[in-house]
């Protein structure tokens, strides 16, 4: 190793390391302020770790609303909402792999004219036809307004093209029907896909803010975003109780940091396969 | 012999038939659990929000008067409209240049696999996968005025502390701020993946020709990256347009309506005011502006973009 590469070796060490931290620092702050007194809050210049760390606050903060109830109904929708598209984009992208048939480019224009178009153009629409469905303020309003995935129609079309014919030749030859030989030959072949898709579609279901916000009025079914948001409102309003604020973040951010940490690759491999919108 | 080939034929014949239909069926029912709701939700939506636009329906009452272009001509005529405007795109702007370039420059530091490299990565992701109301809280706690990070980190230079979200002038910086730490680790993966794809070989040519670090960065990285940069460009200034938790949370498109986007009045208009007729006519504004971005990177793609 020359001298010139070690320098400049290190001094992407040092970089990487200065950016990641200020990257990263808003998450420590947050979980810092939340151990904090009311007085140490409000001190300038801040105070780095509190003398006397208030680990109590979460559970003030837990029990000033739902939170539990809130994350259940975020993950119960995220997860049916992943279970169906997961279904339905891999019975489309087996469609579009495995068959030609008539209406097929009809169908694949329409799913590639969704992709670039923005979904908010579509919220006033899909809002009245809900309404006319009987389902605001509720779940199935919720599930199906976003049964479908075209990240997730492209992202598993793109790992079917990788399956071998002659595989699918022999399978049919022993008499597999196209169903059995989508969740026997296909699943496990590209079984990345549809992990990296699960996951991604996951995160973004839970974090959706705006579109449940719409539809959910209750407040017993109120998703973790919106419950979030409100209880930011309503500690603002007695005069900013920021460490409990902070403390509900962190129960908000931490077990989505935290997943990411086990399952960063299928995050990284999913979005570099396709590209997944922001 | 000859008889029960006959017969075999003769019970064939439905067979295949029966198989014909078939063959064109069954593609249709394994796309239609993701074609209707594609169409319940998105493509009969996009219509109808357009036909919506020429009326004045106030979502309250069931009928409606069909008023023309009326809501796009009082949106171009009105002052409001025009600062919405100019905000989605200094927005737009503001978030999409540093992501995008931030990006690039977080990859080329990363590309060249050392120890310890991975952690990195991990952590500049990482804002990607947090929800956007939830951390935008925790920014507001950063630019709190009083007592915040952020204007800790002004003291040090010996800068006087900002008002931030409660300024006209600096409520846009902190919501853009917030945006681009969220989605720099996004772009920064997709320029790792194309700057991994440039064969060595491109790079060693041009060092046995002498080309300096930054020649090559210039010469040969940077096109050969280009479809990744207009892809991104596009994505991102589609996601900008789009934008609300951050605003919700930070500002409420204020003050004075100086972080209102294009997207914030569409809601505001529709949720608030349920005057849906010009709500529309907006949301057919976002989709010209987002289809004519997809055109120039169609265009533009396909003119001056290096494919390997």
């Amino acid at each position: 190793m020359t001298i010139h590469r070690l320098f400049s070796v290190t001094t992407k060490y040092i970089l990487l390391t200065g950016l990641s931290i200020m990257m990263f620092f808003p998450f420590l702050w947050m979980v810092i302020s939340s151990i904090k007194t009311k007085e140490e809050i409000w001190q300038f210049p801040p105070v780095w770790w509190p003398g006397d760390p208030q680990w109590g606050n979460f559970s003030e903060a837990w029990n000033m609303a739902p939170f539990g109830q809130y994350i259940v109904n975020s993950v119960g929708t995220a997860l049916v909402i992943v279970v169906i598209q997961l279904i339905n984009s891999a019975m489309i992208a087996y469609a579009f792999t495995q068959f030609r048939f008539i209406g097929r480019n009809i169908m694949f224009g329409l799913i590639l004219a969704s992709y670039m178009l923005p979904v908010a153009a579509t919220y006033v629409p899909s809002y009245v036809i809900l309404a006319d469905l009987k389902l605001l303020d509720s779940y199935e309003g919720i599930i199906l307004s976003n049964a479908v995935s075209v990240f997730g129609i492209f992202l598993l079309r793109q790992g079917f093209l990788q399956v071998p014919k002659d595989v699918v030749d022999a399978a049919k030859i022993d008499g597999a029907n196209h169903w059995r030989i989508l969740w026997r030959i296909f699943l496990p072949l590209t079984l990345p896909s549809f992990i990296a898709f699960g996951l991604i579609s996951f995160v973004q279901n839970y974090n959706n803010y705006l579109w449940p916000t719409l539809i959910i009025k209750s407040e017993d079914k109120m998703l973790i975003t919106q419950g979030i948001q409100q209880f930011f409102i309503q500690e603002g309003g007695y005069g900013m109780q920021w460490p409990l604020i902070m403390a509900a973040s962190t129960f908000v951010i931490l077990p989505l940091l935290v997943l990411f940490l086990f399952a960063q690759k299928w995050f990284v491999s999913g979005i570099s396969d396709q590209g997944v919108k922001g | 012999m000859a008889t029960t080939i006959i017969h075999k034929e003769v019970q064939n014949k439905p067979a295949k038939s029966k198989k014909g239909l078939q063959s064109q069926l069954i593609p249709w029912v394994f796309a239609l659990p993701a074609m209707i709701p594609l169409i319940v939700f998105w493509i009969y939506p996009m219509i109808r929000s357009f036909w919506i636009s020429l009326t004045d329906w106030d979502y309250i009452s069931p009928t409606y008067t069909i008023v023309g272009l009326d809501n796009y001509v009082s949106l171009l005529q009105s002052d409001s409209f025009y600062q919405v405007l100019w905000n989605t795109f200094y927005f737009s702007a503001g978030t999409v240049i540093p992501t995008v370039l931030g990006g690039l420059l977080l990859a080329m530091l990363l590309v060249k696999h050392s120890k310890g490299f991975g952690i990195f990565r991990t952590i500049l992701f990482s804002p990607w996968v947090t929800p956007t109301v939830a951390v935008s809280i925790v920014w507001s706690w950063i630019f709190e005025p009083e007592a915040g990070l952020a204007n800790w980190l002004l003291s040090i230079f010996q800068v006087e502390g900002l008002p931030w979200t409660s300024s006209q002038t600096w409520a846009m910086p902190a919501i853009i701020i917030v945006t681009v730490w969220k989605g720099l680790g996004w772009s920064m993966i997709f320029y790792l993946n194309a700057l991994k794809k440039i064969p060595v070989s491109l790079y060693e040519a041009a060092s046995v020709d002498g080309a300096s670090h930054f020649k090559k960065f210039l010469h040969i990285s940077i096109p050969l990256v280009s479809p990744t940069t207009f892809f991104l460009i596009v994505v991102s200034t589609v996601e900008a347009l789009q934008a609300y938790d951050q605003i919700q949370v930070m500002t409420q498109g204020g003050p004075a309506g100086s972080t209102r986007t294009l997207l914030y009045m569409y809601y505001q208009f529709a949720f608030e005011e349920f005057n849906m007729g010009k709500a529309t006519a907006l949301a057919t504004v976002l989709v010209v502006i987002t289809v004519i971005l997809s055109l120039i990177q169609f265009v533009l793609a396909k003119k001056w973009v290096h494919y390997q």
